[in-house]
């Protein structure tokens, strides 16, 4: 007696189709899994056995292979159960063997009976697309926001069986409606004064430019970081897919309003190791944080005591907007589309100010030479914050706020999608000089400011996106003149330009 | 022997006064016996057994060695060469390692010290003020250590070459607290041999010593004995200039300060010597004043280089003179726009009014003789 059952596990951030084929054939009776199933996976066998017993369903005295096919990958976790559960039943003629052609099973058993839920449901669901899927009562929410195919629940294997042997029908769920931001994000309006610092938010946020916030402590640095994913827009349906399947394969509680809709933002501390950041770890390759952070921020706070190898990992992601994972069994690529914000102080003592620092060069060269040249080249603003004075800090005036600001990020963001259909970061050399065309006046300058050693070659295309997102802001989708280019390279502070001792006429 | 641990300058003194060198070598080693007064003071916490075990033929072998490899030339307190200016000082130093020449110590002598992290401005006008001073036979003293100290010195160094053919008798004058061979900060080795070549540069203590913070205080005073009139450019009112201050007040040596701007930091301390009462300084003519070498009226025209500015351009620089600002400051100050704010630092910064500093700027000053 044999049957075959779809099911799917979680790889990374996809899943992969998997069989289910159960055979129950005459030896002594046993049981035994086979296809590369992990402890949990193998596990399922007793799982299952008190499933079948609690919901008053036999379990064979036959010889019982399972074989989980393909059978040379490596299955893990326990959303097989349902799948294998079903498979014996069929096997033993319980249940009409075509009719499990038209089905999926996506869920782990309890010993009661009941289905539980599993991580990376929207994954797994869309890795059986094909088919109707049936998932526990507690994915129904995301899995059906993110497959087009229909997708049943159920509390227990028992209403299973009987929906499947035709005695019942799938319940019919109503679900909430994710609409709008489901999340609290603080706003804009909280910032007293600190006008540079809120512009070069805007600018971030409205180019995607990666931005490095240079400041002494209590000058609202992180207050300023977190507020940026506020100004992002919502995801569209892609990317709301791409970070669902990526929240989803992590997460222990479940999205029930369907799909994630809010940029997700994401501020992992300082100790964090290279596997959490970048992913790894498991067999499953779980996703690390900048994956989690993709199509929103990622703010690394304190920039300078995250270890040099964790921040040098970010540098190829950073620049090809997915991560690339190889281990000895397996590889995956994940996304890694993240605006990156990060906070440091200018110095160890933190003051930066010229005169009131105490720390001398070699101290402040030790602190500096923690962020590496090629790391630091890539935030695109780096901008000096400074503690607000105290009268913007008790006015009662509030600052613009985040929905007025975030308007103005949404018209520079259109604006630049309709040129090349991404954010200016993202436009190559040759977009550069049809998207982002420079005055005669403007290119002198840039000219100049290469000739005099300011600008390296990276630099100049660099300046000259800010420059276009500064310019789309300011409502000139033309050309770009030299006022543009000037606040460019005004909001990229070059942090060891104190240490070099200046040829300076004396 | 100054090698030795706890031999400071007044052991070592106490010991050269009342034997000669080659006595004093053998009594520390306990070859010989001891004056009275040497023996009172070898009775202290076992110093004699502390000295004899350390005063071995290994020690003195290695400071000859390293002052024949270096170049490193001595003098002791009574030699023909020691500095007449340390002779009658209240802590003469026994002995002085050299290079260069210590016959430039009998030219007039201004002291210049500051604090490390100055700001682009006190840079300046340390380099400005001691350019001036040597032009007019003045020798800078100070400590080569980094900020105002070292471009004191290039300065100094500054006004030797642009006067090459007119053998100006300024010469800089380094005392450093390290062994001469022990360059520190390790930046400024260039700064240490230009001054031994053109000037004079002095420590007290053993070559092959480490620059240890104790030893910093002791090259102030000797820096403070050796200036006729001391000059703060910038200093925290903390900073290690302010010992230095204090040496110089315990010998008479008149002190001036730099003012600067009530909200600069870096100002406090000669701010607060100003407010004591010294005399402020804005340029080189007020330290030849108390030098009583007024000339005044003999003096070249000096202006700024600088193309005019508007007088919009004239109200930003006024506006932010005085302390390090952001753009931020900048644009709260002035109430421009952003972009408004960053085109006219741009501007400023090409025409040289301005320097930027890891995202700090400075309204700066230019002044240069008229030809």
């Amino acid at each position: 007696m044999f049957a075959s059952v779809r099911s799917a596990t979680l790889l990374g951030v996809r899943g992969s189709r998997v069989d289910v084929e159960v055979h129950a054939g005459i030896g002594l009776p046993g049981f035994t899994v086979v296809g590369q199933p992990d402890e949990v996976c193998r596990e399922s066998r007793d799982r299952v056995r008190a499933a079948l017993l609690s919901s008053d369903l036999p379990w064979p005295t036959r010889r019982i292979t399972v074989n989980l096919a393909p059978s040379g990958d490596r299955k893990s976790g326990a959303c097989l159960d349902l799948a294998i559960a079903v498979g014996l039943l069929a096997a033993q003629g319980l249940l009409p063997v075509e009719i499990l052609s038209q089905y999926a099973f996506i869920a782990e058993l309890g010993l009661d009976g009941s289905l539980r839920p599993v991580r990376g449901a929207t994954p797994l669901v869309l890795a059986t697309a094909d088919r109707q899927t049936v998932v526990a009562f507690e994915n129904l929410g995301e899995a059906s926001a993110a497959t087009v195919t229909q997708v049943f629940s159920a509390k227990t294997l028992f209403d299973v069986v009987a929906c499947l042997s035709g005695r019942a029908q799938w319940q019919k769920v109503a679900l909430q409606k994710n609409s709008g931001r489901s999340r609290v994000v603080p706003d804009l309006a909280d910032v007293q004064g600190q006008p540079v610092a809120r512009q070069a938010l805007e600018i971030s946020a409205a180019g995607s430019h990666h931005l490095l916030l240079v400041g002494p402590p209590g000058a609202g640095k992180t207050m300023l970081a977190e507020r940026l994913v506020g100004l992002l827009p919502p995801l569209n349906d892609e990317q709301a897919i791409s970070a669902t399947m990526i929240h989803s394969s992590v997460q222990t509680e479940f999205l029930n309003g369907g799909l994630i809709r809010d940029a997700p933002y994401r501020a992992p501390h300082h100790s964090s190791s290279m596997v959490a950041m970048v992913g790894g770890g498991t067999a499953l390759m779980r996703p690390g944080e900048i994956s989690l952070a993709s199509h929103g921020v990622l703010f690394l706070d304190e920039l300078g005591e995250f270890a040099p190898s964790v921040l040098d990992a970010l540098r190829q992601p950073l620049e090809q907007r997915v991560v690339h994972l190889a281990r000895a069994r397996t590889s995956v690529v994940m996304p890694a589309e993240f605006l990156l914000v990060a906070a440091t102080n200018p110095c160890p003592c933190g003051e930066g100010t010229p005169g009131a620092c105490t720390c001398d060069d070699a101290a402040r060269a030790r602190y500096l030479r923690r962020f590496s040249g090629p790391l630091l080249d890539r935030f695109d603003l780096r901008v000096a914050v400074s503690r607000p004075n105290t009268v913007d800090l008790i006015s009662p005036i509030a600052g613009e706020p985040t929905s007025v600001v975030a308007a103005r990020v949404a018209d520079a963001r259109s604006l630049a999608f309709s040129r090349f259909g991404d954010t200016n970061s993202a436009l190559t050399r040759q977009q550069l000089d049809s998207a982002a065309p420079l005055t005669k006046k403007a290119e002198e300058f840039l000219r100049k400011e290469l000739e005099a050693g300011h600008l390296s070659g990276r630099g100049y295309h660099r300046v000259r996106r800010v420059a276009r997102t500064i310019a789309d802001l300011a409502g000139a989708p033309e050309m770009i003149d030299e006022t543009h280019l000037h606040l460019a390279l005004m909001l990229r502070v070059d942090l060891a330009s104190g240490l070099r001792t200046r040829e300076m006429s004396f | 022997m100054c090698a030795l641990p706890k031999i400071g300058p007044k052991r070592l003194m106490t010991l050269l006064k009342h034997h000669d060198p080659q006595t004093a070598w053998a009594v520390v080693q306990g070859r010989a016996k001891p004056n009275e007064v040497v023996e009172a003071m070898l009775r202290v916490e076992g110093l004699a057994t502390l000295l004899r075990h350390r005063a071995t033929h290994e020690l003195q072998d290695q400071i000859e060695r390293r002052c024949i490899k270096a170049g490193i030339q001595i003098t002791i307190f009574g030699d023909e060469n020691y500095p007449r200016a340390l002779i009658a000082d209240l802590a003469p130093p026994a002995v002085l390692f050299y290079f260069g020449d210590l016959s430039v110590l009998n030219n007039r002598r201004v002291g210049m010290v500051g604090t490390r992290s100055a700001t682009a401005s006190g840079r300046y006008l340390a380099s400005h003020i001691a350019h001036d001073l040597a032009t007019n036979d003045v020798c800078v003293v100070s400590g080569l250590a980094r900020g105002i100290d070292a471009w004191a010195h290039r300065g100094a160094l500054r006004a030797l070459e642009s006067n090459l053919e007119k053998q100006i008798a300024g010469r800089p004058v380094g005392v450093v607290a390290s062994g001469l061979d022990v360059v520190y900060p390790r930046e400024n080795v260039q700064l240490w041999q230009d001054i031994a070549t053109h000037g004079a540069l002095i420590s007290e203590s053993a070559p092959g010593s480490p620059p240890e913070a104790f030893r910093f205080p002791l090259r102030n005073r000797i820096l403070a004995a050796l200036s006729e009139v001391l000059v703060v450019v910038e200093s925290r009112d903390t900073g290690g200039s302010m010992i230095t201050v204090d040496e110089a007040q315990k010998r008479d040596v008149t002190v001036l300060a730099v003012p600067g701007s009530p909200h600069n930091v870096a100002s406090n301390g000669t701010n607060l010597l100003i407010q004591q009462g010294c005399l402020p300084v804005i340029g080189a003519q007020d330290v030849l004043v108390a030098l009583g070498l007024d000339n005044r009226r003999a003096q070249e025209n000096i202006y700024d280089p600088r193309a005019r500015l508007s007088p919009s351009d004239q109200n930003i620089v006024s506006l932010m003179a005085g302390s390090p600002f952001t753009l931020e400051n900048f644009v709260i100050r002035s109430r421009l726009a952003t972009i408004d704010a960053a085109v006219a630092l741009g501007r400023l910064e090409a025409l040289g009014w301005i320097v930027e500093n890891s995202g700090w700027w400075e309204v700066i000053e230019v002044r240069q003789p008229l030809h």
